[in-house]
This record gives C-alpha cells, sequence and structure tokens, in this order.
C-alpha cells in the first residue's frame, strides 16, 4: 500500500493498541482515542483526494462532530470518577465485577 | 410271518411298558407305583426285548421306522425315526438286564428311604432317555435323550440334596455337561445349515467333511464321557448313591458320548484329524484316569476313575476307526462296571457306611458272595483270558498295537492298562485280605436274597457276555488275524506286570514305614491339580470379563466419561475457564478488544 495507507493504518494499530493496554489511568485511554479519531479524520480526508470526488468531501466533518461528542462523554465519566473514587484509575469502574 | 413287524412292535412294546409306570399314576387314582412294581416293569421290558435281539441275532434284521414327521419349517421337516440296527438292538436287552439287576438291589439299598419311589421313578426317567438316545435315527431325537440324560443325572447325584457337597457335584456334573453339549449344538447346526437335515443315514461319508463339526462331536462326547480336559465331574458324581453310579456313571450315561461317535462314525472315517484326535484325547483320558486311581482311598472313586480310564479305552477304539469294538467294549464294560458297583454299595451298606479302604480288610470271610463277585469284576477289568472284558480289551490292544498309529498313544494306552491291573489288585488286597482294620462290631449281613440275586447275575454276565456276544455277532472289519508272539500277548504280559506291581508295594506297606510326600504321590493324590488349577481360574477370569463389559465398560465408561455425563464434565471445564474472562472489569473487555485488532491485523494483511 502506499506510504499514506501506511501511516494511518499504523496510527490507528497503535493507538487501539494503546487503549487497551494503558492499563491505570482512563485518561490515557481517552488520548488514544483521541489518536484513533485523528487517524480516522485523515483517513476519510484522504478519500476525496484519491478519488477526486467532492461528494465525500463532507464526511470527516460529520466524523469530527461524532468524536467531538464522544470525547464530552469521555471527559465526564473521567471528571465523575474523579468526584466519586478520588482519582482515574481504571480499576475504580468494577461495579460489574462477580 | 412278518419278522421285520415284528422286531418293529417288539421295540415300541418294550419302551411302552417302560413308560407304563410314569404314565399310569398320572390317569388312574387306584395305580401307585411302588419299588417293586417299577422293578417288575424292567424286568419285563428286558424279557420282551430279547425277542428283536434274537430275530437280529438269527436273520441280521434290521429296521428303521419313522413315525411322525414334525414340519418344523418348510423345507426341514425333523421326523421321529427310530433305528433298529446292531448297535440299539443289542444295547437294549444289555441296558435292561443291568437296570434290573440294579433296581432289584436298590430296593435292598435304599430301603431306609422314605421317598424310594420317587426315586425308583427317577431311574425310570433316566432309562427311558438313554434308550431314545440309543433308538435316535437323528440327531435331534439324539438330542432329546442326551438332555434328558444330563438332567436326570443331575437330580440323581443330588439325591441326598441336604449334603452340599452332593450339591456341587450335581451343580459341576451340569456344568461340564453343558460344555460339551455347545459342541453337539454345533454339529446340529452344522448340519442343518449345509444337509438341511438330521438325520444320520443322509450325513455323507465319501465326500470331506470340514472339521468343525467333528470337533463339535469330539467336544460332545469329551463334556458326556469324562475323557480329559472335562473329566472332574465323574469322580465328583461319586455323591450320589451307589444305585444312581452304577446305572449312570457306569454303564449307561457315559457311554452316551462315546455312543454318539460310533452313531457318526461315518463322518469321522475320513478325517483323519479327527481321527488322531480321539486318538490321541481317549490314550490321555485313559492314563490320566489310571493314575489318579492308584492313590485314592475311596472305593467308589477307585470304581470311577477305573470307569474314566475304560472310556478313555473306548474313545482310543473310536480313533482307531473300529466302531464295532468299542461299542462290544460298551456291552461288556457294563456288566463287570455295574457288578464292581453294586458289590462295593453292599460293602459300604454293611460296614454302616465306610467307604475308606484303608479301614476295611479281611472281608472275604465275612462277605463270601460279595467279595467273590468283587474279584471276579477286577478280573474281568483287567482283561483276564476268557472272561468278558478279555474279548473286547485284548481285541482293542492287539488291533492297537498292528496299528499304523502314533506310538505315544499306544504306550499310554499299554502303561493304563498295566495301572488298571495294579489299582484293581491294591482295591481287591486291601478290601478283602488281610487283616480286619474294621471297628469290632458290624452287623455285616448279605443273605438278603435281593443283595446277592443281582450281584450273582451280573457275574453270570461278567463271565459270559464276552463270548455269546462275539460268537453271535460277525465283525464289520477284519481283526488282526497274524501277529508277533509278542504282540499278542501283550496285554496279558503287562497287565501281569502290574499285578507284580501291586503285590510287591503291597508287602511294602506292611514292612516300611509310609514314605515321604513326594511329586508324583501329590500329582496323583489331587488328580493332577487339574481342580486347582481350572475350577477357581476359569470361573474369577469369565466373571471378571463379564463385570468388565457390563458393568465397567457400559455403565462407567459410555455414561459417566463419553456420553451424557462426559458430555456435561466437558462442558464444566470450558465454563470455568471462561468465566475467568467474565470477571466485569475493564482490563478484560480492553484485552479482548486488542485481541480483535490483532486478528483483523493478521486477517488483513493481504
Amino acid at each position: 500500500m502506499s506510504f499514506l495507507h501506511l501511516s494511518f493504518y499504523s496510527t490507528f494499530t497503535l493507538s487501539s493498541l494503546g487503549l487497551a493496554f494503558h492499563r491505570t489511568h482512563l485518561i490515557s485511554a481517552l488520548l488514544c482515542l483521541e489518536s484513533m479519531m485523528l487517524s480516522l479524520y485523515i483517513a476519510l480526508s484522504m478519500w476525496p483526494v484519491q478519488t477526486l470526488t467532492t461528494s465525500p468531501t463532507l464526511m470527516p466533518i460529520l466524523m469530527l462532530a461524532f468524536s467531538a461528542c464522544e470525547a464530552g462523554a469521555g471527559l465526564a465519566i473521567l471528571v465523575a470518577s474523579t468526584r466519586t473514587h478520588g482519582s482515574d484509575h481504571l480499576h475504580n469502574l468494577n461495579l460489574l465485577q462477580c | 410271518m412278518d419278522l421285520s413287524l415284528i422286531l418293529t412292535m417288539s421295540m415300541l412294546l418294550t419302551m411302552a411298558t417302560l413308560t407304563t409306570p410314569l404314565l399310569l399314576p398320572l390317569l388312574t387314582k387306584h395305580y401307585q407305583n411302588s419299588p417293586h412294581t417299577i422293578t417288575k416293569t424292567v424286568k419285563t421290558s428286558f424279557m420282551i426285548s430279547l425277542i428283536p435281539m434274537t430275530i437280529f441275532i438269527y436273520l441280521g434284521l434290521e429296521n428303521i421306522t419313522i413315525c411322525w414327521k414334525w414340519k418344523f419349517i418348510t423345507n426341514f421337516k425333523i421326523p421321529l425315526s427310530l433305528k433298529m440296527d446292531q448297535y440299539s438292538l443289542m444295547f437294549f436287552p444289555i441296558a435292561l438286564f443291568v437296570t434290573w439287576s440294579i433296581l432289584q438291589f436298590a430296593t435292598w439299598y435304599m430301603a431306609s428311604e422314605p421317598q424310594i419311589t420317587k426315586f425308583f421313578s427317577y431311574l425310570l426317567t433316566f432309562l427311558i432317555a438313554m434308550l431314545i438316545l440309543t433308538i435316535a435315527n437323528n440327531m435331534f431325537l439324539l438330542f432329546i435323550g442326551w438332555e434328558g440324560v444330563g438332567i436326570m443325572s443331575f437330580l440323581l447325584i443330588g439325591w441326598w440334596h441336604g449334603r452340599a457337597e452332593a450339591n456341587t457335584s450335581a451343580l459341576q456334573a451340569v456344568l461340564y455337561n453343558r460344555i460339551g453339549d455347545i459342541g453337539l449344538i454345533l454339529c446340529l447346526a452344522w448340519l442343518a445349515s449345509t444337509m438341511n437335515s438330521w438325520e444320520m443315514q443322509q450325513t455323507p461319508s465319501t465326500n470331506h467333511i470340514p472339521l468343525l463339526p467333528l470337533l463339535g462331536l469330539i467336544l460332545a462326547a469329551t463334556g458326556k464321557s469324562a475323557q480329559f480336559g472335562l473329566h472332574p465331574w465323574l469322580p465328583a458324581a461319586m455323591e450320589g448313591p451307589t444305585p444312581v453310579s452304577a446305572l449312570l456313571h457306569s454303564s449307561t450315561m457315559v457311554v452316551a458320548g462315546i455312543f454318539l461317535l460310533i452313531r457318526s462314525h461315518p463322518m469321522l472315517q475320513n478325517n483323519p484329524t479327527a481321527l488322531t484326535l480321539c486318538l490321541c484325547l481317549g490314550a490321555l483320558s485313559t492314563l490320566f484316569a489310571a493314575t489318579c486311581a492308584l492313590t485314592q482311598n475311596d472305593i467308589k472313586k477307585i470304581i470311577a476313575f477305573s470307569t474314566s480310564s475304560q472310556l478313555g479305552l473306548m474313545m482310543v477304539t473310536i480313533g482307531l476307526n473300529l466302531p464295532q469294538l468299542a461299542f462290544l467294549h460298551i456291552s461288556t464294560h457294563a456288566f463287570f462296571k455295574a457288578m464292581l458297583f453294586l458289590c462295593s454299595g453292599s460293602i459300604i451298606h454293611n460296614l454302616n457306611g465306610e467307604q475308606d479302604i484303608r479301614k476295611m480288610g479281611g472281608l472275604q470271610k465275612i462277605l463270601p458272595t460279595t467279595t467273590s463277585c468283587l474279584t471276579i469284576g477286577n478280573l474281568a477289568l483287567m482283561g483276564t483270558p476268557f472272561l468278558a472284558g478279555f474279548y473286547s480289551k485284548d481285541l482293542i490292544i492287539e488291533s492297537m498295537s498292528t496299528s499304523y498309529l502314533n506310538t505315544w498313544a499306544l504306550l499310554l494306552t499299554l502303561l493304563a492298562t498295566s495301572f488298571t491291573a495294579t489299582y484293581s489288585l491294591r482295591m481287591s488286597l486291601l478290601v478283602q485280605t488281610g487283616h480286619t482294620r474294621m471297628p469290632s462290631i458290624m452287623p455285616i449281613n448279605e443273605n438278603n436274597p435281593t443283595l446277592t440275586t443281582p450281584i450273582t447275575r451280573l457275574a453270570l454276565g461278567s463271565i459270559t457276555a464276552g463270548l455269546l456276544i462275539t460268537s453271535y455277532i460277525l465283525p464289520a472289519k477284519t481283526p488282526p488275524m497274524t501277529m508277533p508272539i509278542l504282540t499278542k500277548t501283550t496285554a496279558i504280559i503287562i497287565s501281569i506286570a502290574g499285578i507284580i506291581l501291586a503285590l510287591e508295594l503291597s508287602k511294602m506297606t506292611q514292612l516300611l514305614t509310609k514314605p515321604k510326600q513326594n511329586p508324583l504321590l501329590n500329582f496323583s493324590m489331587t488328580l493332577g491339580y487339574f481342580n486347582h488349577l481350572t475350577h477357581r481360574s476359569n470361573s474369577t477370569k469369565l466373571l471378571n470379563t463379564g463385570q468388565k463389559i457390563a458393568s465397567h465398560l457400559i455403565d462407567l465408561c459410555w455414561y459417566k466419561k463419553m456420553g451424557p455425563e462426559g458430555l456435561a464434565t466437558l462442558q464444566l471445564e470450558a465454563t470455568k475457564t471462561s468465566s475467568t474472562l467474565h470477571t466485569g472489569l475493564i482490563k478484560t473487555y480492553l484485552g479482548s478488544f486488542a485481541l480483535s485488532i490483532i486478528i483483523l491485523l493478521i486477517t488483513s494483511s493481504h
């Protein structure tokens, strides 16, 4: 694949692995989510450049809106967790533990 | 005068006379049996059966009668056909004569028995079954007689069923006979599937019969006639009353196996493997039984082992392809063996139940008739010239010595013949001669005519039967006429050697101290360790295998490990493993997320 594809492909993969393996703080997971979103944004932006059509130009903006909502929701969870448990450690989220 | 009709009718009348005491009490209330009436019935049957025998001797007339056809399935009809040939026509009078004498003796022997009539009816039923076996022309009728004698043997051996040893002996007899019956059923099945008939005439004698049905027949004879391998039941059967031993286990039932081989001789004669098997099996049986008889101390067991030894000799004769000679030996053997048993019964009763020959002695002056007949019987058994046993036994030994056969079998038989002389003489010496070793005051009395008449009658038979039968019946195969003197006198010489040995040994017992145990003595006393080795191991092996298959394989393995419960256990394992993942912590879910990513990487990297 071309160098461009490789770049956002690997960014996405590394971010998702980072999401999976950052086990201590919730904020590192959220940061990885943001970088996943970034790589998706760049990938979506490359689409009209590669196919030379103008219709898909709207898609990155839509995705950005949704990711902003999602980041807001994640930060709200972070704040709520900090307010109740005093820190943002991931092992605080254990209400479903058997 | 239609003699064929007279032949058939007199034979059927004999059988009908015998069944009368069994059927009449069921039909009318007035007629009740008693031992006296049953004895008279058998005597009448004997007289009637002399008619067909005389016709046969005079004319050589044989007959086959078909009474009824049982249409079993299509294309396979089982006729009720009776064959009156040399064997059955000669066997009927002999068996009836011996049975008459035994029944007369039993009126004295079992006089204190409360159920004596039932005993006599059992003996009569046995006799009828044996005669059915003899007169049968097809294997089905023979099988009916075969099973009949087996069942009656069981009932009669366990007559005193309060005694534990009698029960085990009866059970042993039935089990060993059953193993032989498997062979007979095998032969029946082969005949039904190949020849489509169970008639004796339709079995081919010219082309070769495969070995399997013949092996079945030999197995049946081994079981019924107590050849080596299925022999322990015969000495154990001495638990029954002496009339039972005299009738069943000396003259009639145990020769049923040999009789089967005589009847199916056309099948056997062309198969050298089967004949050699008979020869070697018979030789082994005769020597084994004679060896075991050397160290027995129970008078009935000595006679039982001598029966077993003579049966082995009959098997050897079958192996020599001489069925008529085997039948001659059956006929002469019946007389002196029954007489030996009756004499032993008289001695046992007179000594108030003492059966150990070490506790008898000097009876010659006290029981003259009985001991004289015992001596006659022993001499006939040894093959003393011109008594009954000589005509058959000497002829067998001569034929063996002049045939082209296995030397090992010949040597074993000769050794067994000399052992026969040895143990017979030992028994006679210990019972009749010397000082008395029994308790002082014994009510010994043999003046009862119901005791002495049958014994003397059988003694007359033992002396003259051989001469009479061989004078009137022509041999089917040419007997050997010329042979070297040493071969001709082989039987006599080795019997005399056995007698000298017995005399020397009997002197030793009074002059020297009792010898210590040695392996040969132990081998002979424990009957070759056969009972100890096989009775426990075979049954535990069978039962273990049965338990493995029925319980372990099916219940434990199929149900618990592989079937329903096994599936449940497997699921449980999988559930336990996967429930460690369902902890409710985010780490686990993130981990599964990573796993999905890796799978995505791998599968899309092309």
